[in-house]
């Protein structure tokens, strides 16, 4: 039985949505990430990965997005690692990603304060 | 192997909301898709830290929906808390909806089975 209505326009994939509807990043997946992130972490909602899904997906926009400027600026047509680096670099809320991008990077930053994964 | 791969989003998923975004003529090299995928991971981890931090102090056990919301804005990403604050809404209604219709027509059915006898 399709759902018409408010629903059907959240999700590119189109279709019936639900619990397991089309979205573009499996639920399950996301849940064990999100589990393996830290130990507090207890239970998570039903919705929590249905939530994550679509701030994935805006995430990877955003940065897909950011480093294809670089790419056209290098008057190329194929986006590299350099490009995602170099978008990492000049967006401040990526500054997370710092280390995984740059790993030989030596900035002035420390970003173990900020980095919850290093929670003791 | 197998459990490196549980800890990252399929790459094949990954590329395709690349692709969405991209001009039809653009090309992808390997390294890059696999360099977002490992992004969106560590995007995950960190929002969620921030989530669970929240839950922590304020005693309770489960992360939902608001909490993500909230360490979104939080971490920076307000555009996407924004977003996701009118995504949660559609989708609480969605399943309000749902669930009284589910409701209505099992109660109807009920009602049906009654009227045969």
């Amino acid at each position: 039985m399709r759902q018409a209505g408010a629903y059907s326009g959240i999700l590119s994939g189109g279709g019936v949505s639900g619990r397991t509807g089309p979205h573009l990043l499996p639920l399950a997946r996301i849940k064990k990430i999100m589990k393996k992130s830290s130990v507090d972490v207890k239970m998570i909602s039903g919705e929590a990965p249905l939530v994550f899904s679509k701030a994935c997906e805006l995430f990877i926009e955003e940065l897909t997005k950011r480093s294809w400027n670089t790419t056209i600026q290098g008057k190329r047509r194929t986006l590299h690692k350099e490009d995602v680096a170099s978008a990492v670099a000049t967006t401040d809320v990526f500054d997370f990603l710092i280390d995984l991008v740059h790993p030989n990077a030596s900035g002035d930053v420390d970003l173990d304060e900020e980095h919850v994964l290093e929670k003791k | 192997m197998v459990e490196e791969q549980d800890k990252l989003l399929p790459v094949a998923n990954v590329g395709r909301i690349m692709k969405k975004i991209l001009p039809p003529t653009a090309k992808i090299s390997k390294e890059a898709k696999e360099t977002i995928q490992e992004c969106a991971s560590e995007f995950i981890s960190f929002v969620t830290g921030e989530a669970s931090d929240k839950c922590h102090k304020e005693n309770r056990k489960t992360v939902n929906g608001d909490d993500i919301c909230w360490a979104l804005g939080s971490l920076g990403f307000d555009d996407y808390s924004q977003a996701i604050a009118r995504y949660l809404h559609k989708h609480r209604e969605f399943e309000r909806v749902r669930a009284s219709t589910a409701a209505a027509s099992s109660s109807a059915a009920l009602e049906l089975e009654a009227s045969d006898c």
